[in-house]
């Protein structure tokens, strides 16, 4: 690339029709044919521009004439010159501040994406940060609505325990007045099947009140849930207590095993524990849907530590919803069903217990739960 | 024609034996750069001395840029051509002075000497460091004079304040100088070409092979009256 300030050639300053329009000029003035070239020429005369020789003028008719008609055309070139020089310098310039201009305009849209990324980013961190809130909220709002369930339940047990303590102990003292009355009447074979009847009736009833009595038992463990310190539980309660109410849950319907080892008792909230495997024999229960069967089974693992398995063989879990499965709010079940929350609770509670749970599966084969304490 | 692929100027020709020399009176607005080329070419009778090329102007401010050509023939026939270019000062001209800055090779900063102009002195320093950065020369290489000018105005600071200012860079002593009055602008000049004479030789064997020594460049490219 030339630079302005590069020496111009004599083509450079006058283009070769301004040469001959020049030379023309020069005739009418003088009368003689002059000859211009810009190769150095024996007996022409050097034509300088800033010092160099650019050019040759020689004139065969006249050459007298060569020396102050090249000072002249020296003369005309220097005003060539400055316009060529202003204008090549301008030009560069021009180019150069295109250039810059070019350069700023990239580096505008470089930070502009920058910018654009860092926006983006920080919209994903502040959804995420959103999200967070949602599920600590869900969390809360889950768990003051357990804690209202239980205290609802604690408040119902209570005031059921005493009528039906009442009822139960009328129901003994009337079965002895019907046996006395039997007596009485002894051999009256009218009022003999009316009697009989009647102690039918009163027995089948004292076993409804026993019932009553159970799940009201079971409740209390249940909604035990303001106990504020640890303290010593034994497993295997917990289960049958769990495994009572699933059955009154599910009607009685369901067909479960239990195989509860001697594991001795750890110190831990009762009423979480029982709402951890609560919520995991719900899950199996739901999962054998009333034809399958399931195991319970309590027993000393590794290192001396209590553990409880409880398993399934009903249509299993598919790998993808495994990988889910302890994300709050994640449900397989339709909507209105399931909160997506217990096991997500469930595994809390083992942490707060130093224990963890872990689940394997098959889909159609069936789901074993391991809850290890620690 | 062989062109060097350095940023500086100097262009040695080898079929033409021509060596093209840039230097550049560089500073702020109004420090009198066009007159110290008035000067030179009104105080200088060098071998040759081509016209003074004031290149357009407004309100007599440099636009573009002025050039004043002085050529030397060795007895090796070497032609010797140091053109001698100023810059607009002004601030808004810097693309321009950018330009004029490319493949120089040797700089003399003039600055103003009135104390109210000391703040645009170092603006224009830092400018002159910024753009030879920019054209690819770096500035503790580069041949620089700095000449402070307008000795003669009426307040000017003290010239052994400014000689103990600059005593830390590489550019001291200063050159003093009233080019309205002609004076100290060819001893500016001088120094300059004492400057640049090592930088030449080495790349291109003034001594040895041309024999040009480092008094002859000075005296020859100097010669006054």
């Amino acid at each position: 690339m030339r630079n302005f300030d590069d020496d111009p050639a004599l083509a450079e300053l006058l283009a070769p029709e301004r040469q001959q329009d020049l030379l023309r000029l020069l005739q009418g003035v003088t009368g003689h044919r002059f000859a211009l070239s810009d190769q150095p020429q024996a007996d022409a005369e050097t034509v300088e521009f800033n010092l160099d020789g650019v050019a040759w003028l020689s004139c065969a008719a006249d050459p007298q004439l060569q020396a102050p008609t090249a000072r002249l055309i020296e003369f005309i070139l220097t005003y060539v010159g400055k316009y060529r020089l202003a204008a090549n310098l301008h030009h560069d310039i021009a180019e150069a501040s295109f250039a810059e201009l070019q350069r700023q305009h990239a580096a505008l849209q470089d930070s502009e994406a920058r910018y654009r990324q860092l926006s983006e980013q920080l919209q994903a961190q502040v959804a995420a940060q959103v999200k967070v809130i949602e599920q600590t909220q869900q969390e809360l709002y889950e768990s003051a609505r357990l804690r209202a369930i239980g205290q609802l339940a604690a408040g119902v047990a209570h005031e059921i325990n005493n009528p039906i303590g009442f009822i139960s102990s009328n129901l003994r003292v009337a079965e002895d007045y019907v046996k006395e009355i039997k007596q009485g009447i002894a051999g009256d074979s009218a009022f003999n099947a009316l009697i009989e009847d009647f102690q039918a009736l009163l027995k089948e009833s004292a076993s409804g009140t026993q019932r009553i009595a159970s799940i009201v038992s079971d409740l209390k463990t249940f909604s035990n849930i303001d106990q504020a310190d640890f303290i010593s539980c034994d497993l295997n309660d917990l289960l049958h207590t769990s495994c009572h109410l699933l059955q009154a849950e599910f009607s009685h319907m369901l067909d479960i095993e239990l195989q509860l080892g001697n594991i001795g008792s750890i110190s831990g909230y009762p009423a979480k524990l029982s709402q951890v495997f609560f919520n995991v024999l719900d899950n199996a229960a739901k999962a054998v849907e009333g034809k399958g069967r399931i195991r319970v089974i309590s027993r000393q693992g590794a290192a001396g530590h209590p553990e409880v398995v409880i398993e399934d063989n009903g249509c299993g879990i598919s790998t993808a919803s495994l990988e889910r499965i302890f994300d709050p709010f994640f449900t397989t079940r339709p909507v209105g069903s399931g909160t997506g929350l217990g096991l997500t609770v469930a595994r809390e509670t083992m942490m707060a217990h130093q224990g963890e749970i872990s689940i394997r599966s098959r889909e159609g084969i069936g789901t074993r739960v391991t809850l290890k304490f620690g | 024609m062989i062109k060097k692929a350095f940023a500086n100027m100097s262009e040695y020709i080898p079929h033409e034996r021509k060596l093209t020399i840039k230097v550049v009176y560089y500073g702020p607005a109004l420090s009198g750069k066009t007159t110290n080329l008035m000067q030179l070419h009104t105080l200088l009778q060098p071998q040759r001395k081509g016209e003074l090329m004031v290149l357009e102007t407004r309100d007599d401010r440099t636009l573009f840029f002025d050039m004043l050509p002085i050529g030397l023939r060795s007895e090796s026939g070497l032609e010797l051509r140091l053109k001698l270019y100023t810059v607009p000062g002004q601030v808004q001209h810097d693309s321009t002075r950018k330009a004029v800055l490319a493949r120089v090779d040797g700089v003399i900063f003039v600055a103003d000497s009135q104390p109210a102009q000391q703040d645009n002195n170092a603006n224009a320093f830092d400018n002159l460091a910024d753009n030879l950065q920019k054209v690819g020369i770096d500035i503790e290489n580069l041949p620089l004079v700095v000449q402070f000018n307008k000795r003669d105005a009426p307040g000017a600071v003290g010239e052994g304040e400014l000689q103990s200012r600059w005593s830390d860079t590489p550019w001291s002593p200063l050159c003093m100088a009233a080019a309205i009055n002609g004076e100290g602008v060819v001893e500016s000049y001088r120094v300059l070409l004492e400057r640049l004479y090592p930088v030449l030789d080495r790349e291109f064997q003034l001594a040895e092979v041309e024999h040009i020594s480092a008094d002859a460049f000075v005296r020859q490219l100097s010669r006054v009256g």
